[in-house]
């Protein structure tokens, strides 16, 4: 009998010790998947056939002593924009339903080379923006912890699948906080690494100079597992970087003591005042690393709102830009959420963008010299446990100024990380931020974190 | 942007946005505008300040 949660890592030692076959592994995840997707929703498509396959020859490959590390046999998802040879990559919109690319995106072959058993796509939001919407040709993804509530947006799927056990890990991306974001509502570790350091060619762009694609997993070790597979030089992405991938699973060994925290305060207690159980949350959080040996002292920067309008007018310039053609031939094919909030992106003229990309610059230069004597940032990823999914507003993403978008500005490594829950058992959670490639000192940072405290014991149970 | 204005931005950017949405647009374009108002600092910029993506050819 397989266990209905595993992290990565557990699996990968029980598959190496010849204890369970990634065909197993598999199909008690098709089965789980099976018995409670109906209510979650977090695939689009489901590739049993074809993860059969896979599967199986990991199992011969592992038996025969070729295991190619500790992702091969795992069952993972891909988030709905990454294009896959063969199989339709939609967007999670009715504008792409039909598409079918001839190619893997340069990560999913990684993915692949790694070994992962790709099990199919999951939800996200449209063009991995407008969402949770209910008027595209598949609903929304629910909240495993509750699924009233949402999961956070806009690798939703992804958080949903890998919070409920469906999947031990998946892919999102991450152009304002759409991996940590879900990570945050679904009590998952889910970092965007720095810009750069995983290609995007072949993801569905949402804004070129934000898009970050990484990682979901229920546990930082397994972001590290994951990353660990997809980062590397691309040379079809102009961003890629051509450097080095360290030793990220490796890294995790390593001492936290030492490490310099700055804490970032203002930005959920004053500029996006977080609720009473998340910064007590924090607060407790950040006793934790003080004693594990971590130094920890309050960090000023901008306010919240200067970071998010940088970033938002960047995001919507972009991502109209990439939409333009087809928005103006077929507007309301797009769900209501997208579209409306594309008609904003039409307005913001070419000097609101340059002058945008000025304040970037202004904004990655204030983060750098406030780092010079640091190693992490210490904030918040979301104000408040999830919200019922109802409840979220087509324009709420303007209405607060996001606590995750000002890493997507400067390339910053980030991670959300579950730091306790609220009485109503809903996951709360934390950010921890490095400077730029220093992303397996946020990992090793998450990592000690987790297993200093005990929230990685506790499970959704999903309620049929 | 009153709803006025949107209407006729939406006719030069050749916009089909259906008439029940056009409130709920028009009222985000406060949203907007407060946005875009924090990118023009007070006074100006520096002629000079270089936007965050400039292109650099690689030698050779």
């Amino acid at each position: 009998m397989v266990p209905d949660y595993l992290t990565i890592a557990e699996a990968a030692r029980l598959i190496e010790s010849r204890e369970l076959s990634p065909v197993e592994l598999l199909d008690s995840r098709l089965d789980r998947i099976a018995r409670l997707d109906d209510r979650l929703h977090s695939f689009i498509l489901v590739t049993a056939d074809a993860a059969r396959a896979v599967a199986r020859t990991a199992e011969s490959e592992i038996m025969a002593g070729r295991s190619r590390g500790p992702l091969h046999g795992i069952p993972i998802g891909l988030k709905d924009i990454y294009e896959t040879a063969g199989v339709a990559t939609t967007g999670h919109s009715r504008v792409m339903q039909d598409h079918v690319p001839a190619a893997d995106a340069f990560s999913v072959k990684k993915l692949r080379a790694a070994g992962a058993v790709i099990v199919g796509k999951l939800a996200t939001h449209e063009f991995a923006l407008g969402g949770p919407s209910f008027d595209l040709p598949w609903p929304p993804a629910r909240n495993p912890w509750d699924v009233s509530r949402f999961t956070g947006g806009s690798s939703s799927g992804t958080g949903a699948a890998v919070a409920a056990g469906l999947v031990l890990g998946g892919t999102g991306s991450d152009t304002g906080g759409s991996i940590r974001g879900p990570a945050a509502y679904c009590g998952l570790a889910g970092i965007k690494p720095t810009y750069g350091l995983v290609s995007r060619a072949g993801i569905l762009p949402l804004a070129f100079s934000l898009d970050h694609a990484g990682p979901l997993a229920w546990t930082a070790e397994d972001c590290a597992v994951v990353l660990q597979a997809m980062a590397g030089h691309d040379p079809t992405d102009p961003a890629s970087a051509d450097r080095r991938v360290p030793d990220y699973v490796a890294g995790l060994a390593g001492d936290v003591k030492g490490l310099r925290i700055g804490w970032v305060r203002h930005f959920y207690e004053r500029d996006n005042p977080a609720d009473i159980a998340t910064g007590a949350a924090i607060g407790a959080a950040a006793l934790t690393f003080e004693e594990m040996g971590c130094s920890l002292r309050e960090v000023s920067l901008s306010p919240l709102a200067e970071w998010a309008a940088c970033g938002m007018i960047i995001m919507l310039a972009e991502a109209y830009t990439i939409h333009e053609a087809e928005l103006r031939r077929r507007f309301t094919d797009y769900g209501e959420m997208f579209r409306d909030r594309m008609a904003l992106g039409a307005l913001v003229t070419a000097a609101d963008y340059v002058q945008a990309l000025r304040r970037r610059r202004e904004l990655i230069d204030e983060l750098d010299r406030a780092m010079t004597d640091l190693d992490v940032l210490l904030t918040a990823s979301a104000a408040s446990e999830a919200p019922p999914i109802d409840s979220v507003g087509k324009f709420s993403t303007f209405e607060r100024p996001s606590l995750t978008i000002p890493f997507n500005v400067t390339g910053c490594p980030a991670i959300s990380l579950c730091c306790g829950f609220t009485d109503g058992g809903l996951p709360l959670s934390l950010q921890l931020v490095g400077k730029r490639f220093a992303d397996a000192t946020v990992l090793r940072l998450a990592h000690a974190y987790e297993q200093a405290t005990p929230w990685r014991r506790r499970r959704p149970v999903v309620t049929l | 942007m009153t709803r006025a204005e949107l209407d006729t931005a939406l006719v030069r950017l050749g916009l089909a946005v259906p008439e029940a949405e056009r409130n709920d647009i028009a009222a985000a374009t406060q949203l907007l505008e407060a946005m875009i108002a924090r990118l023009r600092p007070p006074g100006g910029r520096n002629v000079s300040a270089e936007p965050a993506h400039v292109v650099r050819f690689s030698e050779g």
